[in-house]
């Protein structure tokens, strides 16, 4: 994942060329069928089109977060059996989590505006929006610790511990609307129920899910290698800071 | 000649932190505005979230506690109920087999005029004797907040099914008759 | 806001923040990569790298 041909295609290499390209495909039919062929629904017109956008956004972002608690329990469980004394691990929590957040991004933008037209408001502070923006703002916080200059080892741990804990916040947002009474409708999908949605908007919606997962995928791999080339500038910079100054101290002395 | 005292700053790790510190206080900051952001968020959730409405049934039931507080009320529009006049819509909202008549001073939302769509609507009950498909009421539902609350189902326009679905069984055993949708 | 004008700000606004996003991990990655020196090979080896197509 460290090998890096040149400067221009810094974090790329044949594989993820391909995944991009696929991603870039995937994209553009994504859109063709979201916003062409898929036909508008009874009740929402074309606004159910925020459809193939919303969910799979947040299916993603829960993915991404599983992917980081994954990968924080195995830094904090099993890195001392690791050359790299886990930092593999560190590294694929901190790029799932900020990819995750991308997400859920835009999941809440795109939320508000399906919101707008549908309910007829932009937010209202139901148990699902409140626990969806809680889990925005929990992993941006992650993030923030991420950055958090201190140790690599020290702060990947500190890192992981809050990975785990936020990751509480995933089931909570997902079970809200059945646990608690909410403006936001039930799930458009779960497993053991028949959905209730019309064949051309059910493929859509999992063609859609497959189409973000891959450029979510893509875009995990690349910010994974950037991570790597930080933490490689910080290491050299530190170094020849240090062997500088004590050259200096040599030189005076 | 340079005074400052670098010899000093020996260990790699005291000079990491010399260099690192700045960055460090702005991180916090962040992190601070970050944490009082998810402290609001949560202090506006328990208030708000875990009752966001009550349904038709369950606040004529508790009439006399709500008095004239503002609530959210939610319920499915009667669609042979609705009618406009000067700025006000009245119509009939249902749940639980309880029917309660609403006056809505604003606009509704577009989706409002699907048949039997769901609403929550901000207000209080109002004393004043009106009549609803169930019989005679003693108040009616003063409201200033319409939201369409829509269902997790969709269909497409070239299907035959027009309307919101009632869910099955929704009128079984109610003492009383609603007219079905015009459309 | 109309339907039609919702859905083109909600997919528009979608595409407009994963790309910046996407642009933003390729463009450091480039920056730091230079910053590093790793770049070195482009001038040794022109040849080598311009078969390459761009990052995608």
């Amino acid at each position: 994942m460290t090998q890096v041909p040149d400067s221009r295609h810094m974090t790329a290499t044949t594989a993820t060329r391909v995944l991009g390209t696929v991603a870039l495909v995937a994209v553009v039919l994504m859109g063709l069928l979201g916003l062409v062929v898929s036909p508008a629904d009874v009740v929402q017109g074309q606004a159910v089109r925020m459809l193939y956008l919303h969910v799979p956004s947040i299916w993603i972002a829960y993915g991404a977060f599983v992917l980081t608690s994954f990968s924080s329990a195995l830094f904090l469980f099993r890195s001392r059996h690791r050359h790299d004394g886990g930092r593999h691990h560190d590294r694929l929590a901190g790029s799932a989590a900020e990819v995750g957040v991308v997400f859920a991004g835009v999941t809440l933008v795109t939320g508000m505006l399906w919101g707008r037209v549908t309910w007829g408001t932009y937010w209202q502070w139901d148990a699902r929006l409140t626990t969806t923006v809680l889990l925005f703002v929990t992993y941006l916080g992650y993030l923030a610790l991420r950055r958090l200059p201190a140790d690599p080892v020290i702060r990947g741990r500190r890192a992981a511990v809050m990975a785990l804990i936020s990751f509480v916040n995933v089931p909570i947002v997902h079970f809200s609307v059945d646990w608690w009474r909410t403006l936001h409708q039930k799930a458009s999908l779960s497993v053991g129920r028949r959905p209730e949605i019309t064949g051309e908007m059910y493929w859509t919606l999992l063609y859609s899910t497959l189409a973000v997962t891959i450029v979510a995928s893509w875009l995990i791999v690349h910010r994974y290698r950037v991570i790597r080339l930080e933490e490689l500038r910080d290491e050299e910079a530190l170094e020849a800071l240090i062997a500088s100054r004590l050259r200096e101290d040599e030189a005076q002395a | 000649m340079d005074l400052s005292p670098r010899h000093e700053v020996e260990k790699p790790g005291e000079l990491r932190q010399k260099v690192h510190r700045n960055r460090r206080r702005a991180v916090l900051a962040a992190t601070v505005v970050l944490i009082a952001a998810a402290a609001f968020v949560t202090a506006q959730g328990l208030r708000n979230a875990t009752l966001f409405f009550r349904n038709v049934d369950e606040a004529v039931e508790q009439r006399p506690e709500l008095g004239d507080r503002r609530f959210r009320l939610q319920g499915r529009v009667v669609p042979a109920s609705v009618d406009s006049e000067s700025g006000v819509t009245t119509f009939q909202i249902v749940h639980g087999c309880v029917v309660a008549s609403v006056r809505h001073t604003a606009d509704p939302p577009a989706l409002f005029a699907s048949p039997w769509i769901p609403v929550v609507l901000e207000g209080e009950w109002v004393l004043s004797k009106v009549q609803t498909f169930a019989g005679i009421d003693t108040h009616y539902f003063l409201s200033d907040r319409m939201l369409v609350k829509h269902t997790n189902e969709y269909a497409s326009v070239n299907e035959q099914r027009v309307s919101e679905k009632l869910p099955q069984g929704f009128f079984n055993d109610c003492p009383f008759e609603v007219p079905a949708a015009d459309s | 806001m109309s339907e039609v004008t919702t859905v083109a700000t909600g997919w528009g606004l979608s595409f407009v923040v994963v790309a910046t996003y996407a642009l933003w991990v390729v463009g450091r990655g480039k920056t730091i990569g230079r910053e590093l020196g790793i770049g070195g090979r482009e001038k040794l080896e022109p040849e080598s790298d311009s078969s390459k197509p761009a990052d995608s």
